[in-house]
This record gives structure tokens, C-alpha cells and sequence, in this order.
């Protein structure tokens, strides 16, 4: 196994699974996150560990927030660290959470297994009511909440960010959702009378 | 089109779901002889009635129960598996 400080290859980098595909920039952007760090534990044991680091735990499918980072409730044990902006803080929780001793969960491997893509842009309503087939009008879907379901027909979490929506995936399917979100966004603004 | 209401995600397609087939005693080890071991594996029941099942919301995996009405197809409620403990 390579050395953890090895530069990893994501599907969009030059060299990577999807590296000829291209990802939209027009009136609907996509934009890759693959490589921010994040970290997810689950099974028995995730929650209270976390607590115990004083991780303050959302209720399942909402948002909280720990010291720059975004936690999200997946299920009762399958909690997911966004640092986007805070990768030090979750490096610091990672290393508290390898040298402890179980239970503790397990590594659920969401830095490796799961895309991490934005879609923002003035067409972002239109086209995400063409990916998605839930309500996720402001009014009914908020700034913490998570929605488990199907995003460009592939199972995904979609959540609010201050730009957009991010939408978290089978790494596998990176270029298939690149070219579904393409596909919506030339379709969007052509069909009003 | 269907729906279906997770009791951890709300109302989706049912297109989101799979289902497990009924809820179903394990045979004790011990005590099965050979044919109903056969009869538990290989035959599927196939009555009337309101059967319990097991149902996964895909993109979350998460496992619950659904009582559906085997004639009409009407899912009558679904609920979390814990609640199947709690009433036995």
C-alpha cells in the first residue's frame, strides 16, 4: 500500500478514470471535490466515539458543525467529517481516532470511495429538478438537511452549500455523472413556451 | 408512480427500494429435520393476507419493515426494525 502522504490519482486529474471527461462550466457549473479531505466512521461505536471527542451529533440526515468542519448524520452510525476548509482539525480527529482502542466503528473509506461534486450556477434549480426528483426548494429543504436518494440516477447524499448543492457518489461513477449533469444542462432553458 | 415512505428518509419512489421477502423464524439447527429445512429455504409462501417485510432504502442502506397487503399490493405502514422487538 502506498504511503498515506502519496499524491493520490482522483478520477478527474490528468491520468485519473475520468481524466478525458470534461466537467460543465456554463450557465450550470460542476465542480470537482474529490480530493478535500474527509472522514467517515461507521458501525457500532462511531457515534459515542465521536461524541467523546466532543463532537456535537446532528440528528440523522441533518448537518452540525465542529470546528470548521461539516458533520453529517448519515444514519445513527455512519457519520461523515467534510473539511473543506479545516483539514488540520480532521487530521487531528483521524490520528485521535487510529490511535484509539475499540469500539470506535470503522473506517467507512468515504476519501477514497465516494465522489465529492458541486454543482452551482445561475441554471442550478432547474437543472437540479431535472437530476433529482425530490423537493429541494429552500422553503422545504434546508441548509442543514441531508437527502439520501437518487441524484442523475445514481444513488447519492445532496445537501446545501453556500455556492450550490453538493452531491456525494460511488467514486466509480464519477464521468457518468459528469455526463448526466452535462446532458441536464443542455436541456435547461429550451423547453418554455 | 409509487411511493413508498421510508421511515428514515420519508416518502420516495419506490424505485429507491428493495425488497428482502418476509420476516421469517429461523429454523433451530438442532431441532430441523432435512424436509423442513428444504420447505424453508426452497418454498415460498403464497397466501392471502398482510405479510411483514423486509424492505432497504438503497442509497442510504438502511434496513426496515414494511406490512403490505398481499392482495391488493397496499403497503398498509412501515416502520423501523427496533419496533418488531419492542413488540414481541
Amino acid at each position: 500500500m502506498a504511503a498515506s502522504t502519496a499524491m493520490r490519482i482522483y478520477p478527474f486529474m490528468p491520468g485519473g478514470a475520468a481524466g478525458s471527461t470534461k466537467l460543465i462550466s456554463d450557465a450550470v457549473v460542476l465542480s470537482d471535490l474529490t480530493g478535500r479531505p474527509r472522514f467517515g466512521l461507521k458501525g457500532g461505536g462511531s457515534a459515542a466515539w465521536l461524541a467523546a471527542q466532543g463532537v456535537t451529533l446532528p440528528a440523522v440526515n441533518r448537518i452540525g458543525d465542529h470546528r470548521g468542519m461539516r458533520v453529517l448524520r448519515l444514519g445513527n452510525e455512519d457519520i461523515l467529517l467534510l473539511a473543506e476548509d479545516a483539514g488540520e482539525t480532521l487530521a487531528e480527529v483521524k490520528a485521535a481516532w487510529q490511535a484509539a482502542t475499540a469500539p470506535k466503528g470503522y473506517s467507512s473509506w468515504r476519501e477514497e470511495g465516494w465522489a465529492w461534486m458541486r454543482l452551482s450556477g445561475p441554471g442550478l434549480a432547474e437543472a437540479m429538478s431535472a437530476l433529482c426528483a425530490l423537493d429541494l426548494r429552500p422553503q422545504k429543504f434546508g441548509a442543514d438537511d441531508i437527502a439520501q436518494t437518487r441524484v442523475g440516477h445514481i444513488e447519492a447524499v445532496t445537501f446545501r452549500s453556500p455556492a450550490g448543492f453538493d452531491i456525494l457518489f460511488d467514486v466509480t461513477a464519477s464521468a457518468y455523472f459528469a455526463r448526466a449533469v452535462a446532458a441536464v444542462a443542455g436541456h435547461t432553458g429550451k423547453h418554455r413556451g | 408512480m409509487k411511493l413508498l415512505t421510508c421511515p428514515m428518509n420519508g416518502l420516495r419512489n419506490i424505485d429507491e427500494f428493495q425488497s428482502f421477502g418476509p420476516v421469517r423464524a429461523r429454523p433451530d439447527p438442532d431441532a430441523t429435520a432435512d424436509t423442513e429445512w428444504s420447505r424453508h429455504l426452497f418454498r415460498a409462501e403464497n397466501r392471502k393476507g398482510i405479510v411483514t417485510e423486509w424492505w432497504r432504502h438503497v442509497p442510504s442502506n438502511y434496513f426496515f419493515l414494511a406490512e403490505r397487503d398481499l392482495v391488493s399490493n397496499e403497503i398498509i405502514c412501515t416502520f423501523d426494525a427496533s419496533e418488531l422487538r419492542d413488540r414481541a
